[in-house]
């Protein structure tokens, strides 16, 4: 009887110290590896398996992702990498942060450049691998990733937006052949638009979820001002400061001149906030709207659906009545992910492992046919492999090979919260909640809370 | 012989009791305390640099006036969604305990919506009410359905509580249920013999006899539809323009988003401290209507 009492006592107690001891072992593994860290001679590690975890913000592809490790694990049977999948569209970032506050962050990293900007500390600093990325890479490519100056993370996909059109919709509309360098200014846009209504179709899709409201349209303020970030950055700041009234700014009025137009030409006009990106891009994509307001990722909704029409384009936003203004013949462009390298816990074996990996993925056959053809998205990369299916991202590449392009890499600085905070204020003029004054005031509002950080 | 005893009592209870002190403490006390300690930091992910800053969270909760309207907006959508799920939770249990063919099916199905998740769920409502019924309204001309709920401000936050309650009135009506099978047969007998009607009979003897299933089932109604946030996020994502954000998700925002964690962290304690209070108060409250049968 004593015995079977002192004997459960025992258990208990190992189940109890046990648990604690799992706890803290994770711990003291880390501090160890910490610790290994610069001593281990690279060369004498290099035979050994080694394990690599991947971080991944751009969820709608990870089943691609996944297959290129499986390629690359049998190219590599040393190297292991393990996919850490993020859901579509919510908490990508508290998930990122929560890995980084456990100590136990992910080798390789998929993310907003913006997001990596943040947390420079915690990534390696990739200068030594410029020369030879600037080399694979479209001109101007690299610059456009530098943050701060540092080469932090490597550019692997390039996006673009714009009015997006359906090239039947919009000919069926205004009667004839459309040449989309015949729309230079507003009043264009808005007599094809006239032509367009008149004809029965819906001219436009305003599509109103705060990103896209948000970082999308209103982003467009802060690029408009120069064709330099770094001057485009000075005027954010001095949002901050209170030195700007937006409702003065050129650049902000003629955009919201435009969404005034696009406001009144919408095909959402009856319930402008539904904001269903599924639907929206699907009823662009038959032509029940002539234009959309998106960039050439909706390829990856449009390219798959049944009984879509087959010839798109994309037209820059006219943003003023001339022609010459800055921002009427160039399309938004941007990197928005880049692959960055964790080095805050990784080991130097696993940093060289991650950097042998992301070069094969961006410049070798299979990780340029999975990221164009699987994906569909557009790299800004030479002598590409691959052929794109994206329609929508061939038109931009056009824009981008005769240099018209909106550098909006102003984005990359800005706080992370700008797109829902002054998207939920657009969102508000939209259905005409406040006006123009009541805009410009929740943003100029928002801004000088970020004053002086 | 004391001594010995109190020492096999300890070990019966470490054996029985330990793992799930463990784990409590290990998911809810601790970090409880550490996310105390954190609302007297400036502490800051992605620079690791962390001291002590004194109350200026706690200043800066009550100066974040959106937080304040949320927390608001938070008590009337609580206030609303623990009436509405517990008196349909209350009737259709009342129904359901009458003895009728198909009761266990309908039980059933009244239970479903508790095992979906929340997510799923809001998703599912969602597309009803952004899709379905303006459909259906469009096609029949019903006035009520013609735009989607979730894009005005004020259907928003109905279809908010309707989501939630459908949700929540399964779980409740099993707790009624086993309520209304603990309200004794002969007190139930002796009022149909002395001729009392049904509105009487559930007035004055199912009531005050299943007080202590009522307190149950609004403490767990208060204290889950305060904490709703996977409803929130997929329903409306606190649109349009932030207006149906409820506390905790202006909380996740705030912290995540905004970057201030300590700020959000403070709230987050000031919505404990709130829904502790009143639960707390609630159920001592009804407490004191209980009855003997």
């Amino acid at each position: 009887m004593k015995l079977r009492k002192a004997a459960s006592f025992a258990i208990a107690l190992t189940v109890v110290t046990g648990l604690l001891a799992g706890c803290s072992k994770g711990n003291s593994a880390n501090g160890a590896v910490k610790e290994e860290k610069g001593e281990t001679p690279a060369a004498e590690q290099a035979a050994k398996d080694v394990k690599l975890t991947f971080f991944n913000t751009s969820a709608e592809v990870n089943t691609v992702f996944e297959e290129l490790f499986k390629k690359y694990h049998e190219q590599n049977p040393q190297v292991t990498i393990e996919l850490i999948p993020t859901p579509i569209g919510g908490a990508q970032l508290e998930k990122f942060q929560s890995l980084l506050a456990s100590g136990n962050p992910a080798t390789i990293v998929n993310l907003d450049a913006g997001t990596i900007l943040q947390y420079k500390d915690d990534f390696l600093d990739l200068e030594p691998e410029k020369a030879k990325y600037e080399a694979l890479t479209n001109p101007g490519a690299i610059d456009g990733a530098l943050l701060d100056g540092q080469f932090l993370g490597i550019p692997w996909t390039a996006q673009g937006y714009g009015l997006l059109y359906n090239k039947r919709a919009v000919e069926e509309g205004i009667g004839g052949a459309f040449d989309p360098a015949s729309v230079k200014t507003r009043d264009d846009l808005e007599a094809v638009f006239k032509k367009i209504e008149a004809s029965g179709k819906a001219p436009v899709m305003l599509h109103g979820a705060d990103w896209s409201l948000g970082a999308h349209y209103l982003g467009l303020t802060y690029s408009l001002q120069s064709q330099k970030v770094e001057d485009n950055r000075k005027f954010v700041e001095e949002l901050k400061n209170g030195q700007v009234k937006l409702t003065e700014n050129p650049q902000f009025t003629g955009l919201m001149d435009t969404f005034d137009l696009l406001k009144k030409y919408n095909a959402r006009k009856s319930d402008p906030l539904v904001a269903d990106y599924n639907r929206d891009s699907a009823d662009f994509a038959k032509g029940a709207a002539a234009f959309y307001f998106m960039g050439d990722w909706s390829w990856a909704v449009i390219g798959t659906l049944e009984g879509r029409d087959a010839d798109f384009g994309i037209l820059p936003l006219p943003v003023s009545n001339n022609p010459e203004d800055f921002g009427n013949t160039q399309v938004a462009y941007s990197e928005p992910k880049l692959f960055a390298i964790d080095d805050s816990k990784s080991t130097p074996e696993q940093q060289e492992a991650a950097k042998a990996f992301i070069e094969w993925m961006v410049s070798s056959e299979d990780g340029q046919k999975a990221i164009i053809t699987d994906m569909g998205l557009s790299m800004p990369y030479k002598d590409l492999k691959a052929k794109s299916t994206n329609v929508m991202s061939n038109a931009v590449s056009e824009y981008v090979k005769q240099g018209k392009i909106i550098n909006i890499g102003v984005i990359n600085y800005l706080p992370q919260d700008y797109w829902a905070k002054t998207g939920a204020a657009m969102q508000k003029y939209l259905v005409g909640n406040i006006d123009r004054q009541g805009l410009a005031q929740e943003v100029q509002d928002y801004w000088k809370s970020y004053a002086g950080k | 012989m004391n001594k010995k005893l109190s020492l096999k009592n300890a070990g019966t209870f470490l054996v029985f009791g330990g793992p799930s002190i463990f784990a409590f403490a290990a998911v809810v006390i601790i970090p409880f305390i550490v996310g105390l300690y954190l609302t007297f930091t400036n502490w800051d992910v992605r620079t690791g640099d962390s001291s002590l800053i004194g109350f200026t969270n706690y200043l800066e909760v009550f100066r974040d006036k959106v937080f304040l309207q949320q927390l608001w907006f938070t008590l009337k959508y609580v206030f609303f969604t623990v009436v509405i799920a517990n008196v349909f939770a209350f009737f259709i249990a009342l129904a359901l305990t009458r003895g009728g063919r198909g009761e266990q099916w309908l039980r059933t199905g009244f239970f479903t919506p508790n095992l979906v998740g929340g997510i799923v769920l809001g998703y599912l409502w969602q597309t009803l009410f952004s899709q379905v019924l303006p459909y259906l309204g469009a096609k029949y001309g019903w006035e009520l359905f013609q735009t989607s709920w979730l894009t005005n401000t004020g259907t928003a936050f109905w279809a908010l509580i309707i989501a939630t309650a459908w949700q929540l009135v399964g779980y409740l009506m099993i707790i009624y249920i086993a309520g209304f099978t603990g309200v004794p047969n002969d007190v139930l007998e002796a009022a149909s013999i002395d001729g009392a009607g049904r509105t009487s009979v559930i007035r004055r003897i199912i009531l005050p006899l299943t007080v202590p299933a009522i307190v149950i089932c609004i403490f767990i109604s208060l204290s889950r539809s305060f904490l709703t946030y996977d409803i929130n996020l997929a329903l409306t994502k606190g649109g349009p323009f932030n207006s149906t954000e409820l506390a905790t998700y202006h909380i996740v925002q705030k912290a995540f988003l905004s970057n201030q964690y300590g700020v959000g962290q403070a709230e987050a304690v000031v919505l404990f401290a709130v829904v502790a209070i009143i639960a707390l108060t609630q159920s001592y409250l009804l407490k004191k209507l209980e009855v003997e049968s």
